[in-house]
């Protein structure tokens, strides 16, 4: 059985970075990644849209092979098509996620960490003196593998959570289910991020296009099924595009669960961490995870490999990654959920209503802050939003 | 004792289903799972309480009497 110190599930943004900082912090310890597929970062299941301040704390986006498209402008629609362009100068990036995740297990490797591709965890157990015993099942058939700590960061359908004891359930009103395009040979402005919301468009949600060039864009929506009246999100964005963008080819398709709830009460466990989504780690407002995936990652594998240094990988210790986490950015996405589920509260009608307010205001003044300051002003029905967001 | 059984479970369209993992969270007692080739809905498992159903992005899940 061979042993290593620090198992990570899952190659993705959170697994890749914590195999990263784990060997960074020490050099010496043995860190084993496992992917189930046979690439990194394929299938893409993404939006792959990041923010700029949050991306440059890992990576450099100027000029780097794993970008798509720099993002400078958002564009909101409302259910009507009453576009607001809201200009700021750095909003994001759209990313290739097939290279950007290649790239980051790429940056692990040069750690010294290693990967096993197309191979995946079947189940773990705890040996008696502690460490996990993790069944795989790879190309080369079944193995064993002992580890002193076991990260998971394997994603909406993380099983290492469930195998460890943590509670990683979802309840269907914070699960929105997704599907997007790759649509070429449309017309919009390829600077922009579109975001629209509408009862009829995504109920629970909202679609939008991100440019991965100037005429090619990932286009796709996420609603809560709950809403929904019976139909799948993949009828909803077949609607979409087709009202939309009649005349675009569609060239590749996706689809998949984003968790939009709050981190899971406990994230660790004798010996286990649990990281990005499998952790709930996502932004319930915007569902936005992969900055929150390696922010998580990097707390995780400089926490592991501490404690593995130290001797010591009790539930005890690592509670140190949950707190860490939960300062970070865990207590937000506690303010954001409760503003989601005010924004669920309100109609098509409020939305159309709040467009018009905001075309009202100078291009050039109309930055995210002004805008929800105008929003209460004009909209007071806004103000327990506000409200539930600064206390 | 025999289980107390469910009078329907849920089964998975393969050639529609994106094993995109969506349902594994949804699911109370963890009976389906997602391998290398194809999502699995354990009929054991399975309590027939429906969560699975709506949220399906491609609608690949329904129920059958058990």
């Amino acid at each position: 059985m061979p042993d290593v110190d620090i198992l990570i599930v899952g190659a993705g943004p959170a697994g890749a970075i914590a195999a990263r900082e784990a060997r960074r912090a020490a050099p010496g310890l043995d860190v084993l990644v496992l992917e189930r597929d046979r690439a990194v970062g394929a299938p893409v299941r993404c939006a792959e849209g990041v923010g700029d301040a949050g991306l440059r704390e890992f990576a450099n986006p100027d000029g780097a092979p794993w970008v798509s498209r720099h993002i400078t402008k958002v564009i909101f629609l409302a259910p009507d098509d009453t576009e607001v362009k809201v200009a700021e100068r750095d909003v994001g990036w759209i990313l290739d996620r097939t290279r950007f995740d290649a790239f980051l297990a790429a940056e692990a490797a040069a750690e010294g960490a290693e990967l096993l591709l197309g191979t995946e965890a079947t189940g773990m157990s705890r040996a008696p003196d502690g460490r996990w015993v993790v069944t795989v099942r790879g190309p080369h058939g079944h193995d064993v593998y002992r580890a002193r700590v076991v990260i998971g960061a394997d994603g909406v359908e993380t099983m290492v959570g469930r195998w460890a004891g943590l509670d990683t359930r979802v309840p269907a009103r914070d699960m929105e289910s997704c599907a997007q395009y790759v649509v070429q040979g449309i017309d919009f402005d390829p600077d922009a991020i579109y975001l629209q919301f509408g009862d009829r468009i995504a109920p629970g949600g909202y679609a939008w296009v991100f440019p991965k060039g100037p005429d090619i864009a990932n286009v796709g929506l996420g609603l809560v099924a709950l809403h929904a009246g019976g139909r799948t999100a993949r009828q909803y964005l077949d609607s979409w595009i087709a009202r939309r963008y009649p005349r675009g080819a569609r060239t590749g398709y996706t689809v998949g669960g984003v968790i939009v709830h709050t981190t899971i009460k406990q994230t660790y466990t004798d010996g286990v961490l649990v990281a990005g989504d499998a952790a709930h780690m996502i932004n319930p407002l915007s569902g936005g995870g992969i900055v929150n995936a390696m922010k998580a990652g990097r707390l995780a594998g400089h926490t592991a490999a501490t404690a593995v240094c130290a001797g010591n990988t009790s539930a005890d210790r690592l509670a140190a990654y949950h707190t860490a986490w939960m300062d970070l950015l865990g207590d937000d996405h506690l303010k954001y959920y409760r503003i989601k589920q005010a924004l669920e509260r309100l109609d098509d009608a409020f939305f159309n209503g709040l467009a018009r307010t905001l075309n009202a205001i100078p291009p050039e003044k109309r930055t995210l802050g002004r805008i929800f300051a105008h929003a209460l002003v004009k909209h007071p029905q806004l103000i327990p939003v506000a409200a539930r967001f600064f206390v | 004792m025999p289980a107390l059984r469910t009078a329907e479970v849920a089964v998975v369209d393969l050639d529609v289903c994106d094993r995109c993992g969506l349902c594994l969270p949804l699911c109370p007692p963890a009976a389906i799972h997602l391998e290398m080739s194809a999502l699995v809905v354990d009929p054991v498992g399975c309590t027939g309480c429906h969560k699975c159903i709506a949220p399906c992005p491609v609608g690949a899940l329904a129920m059958v009497p058990a």
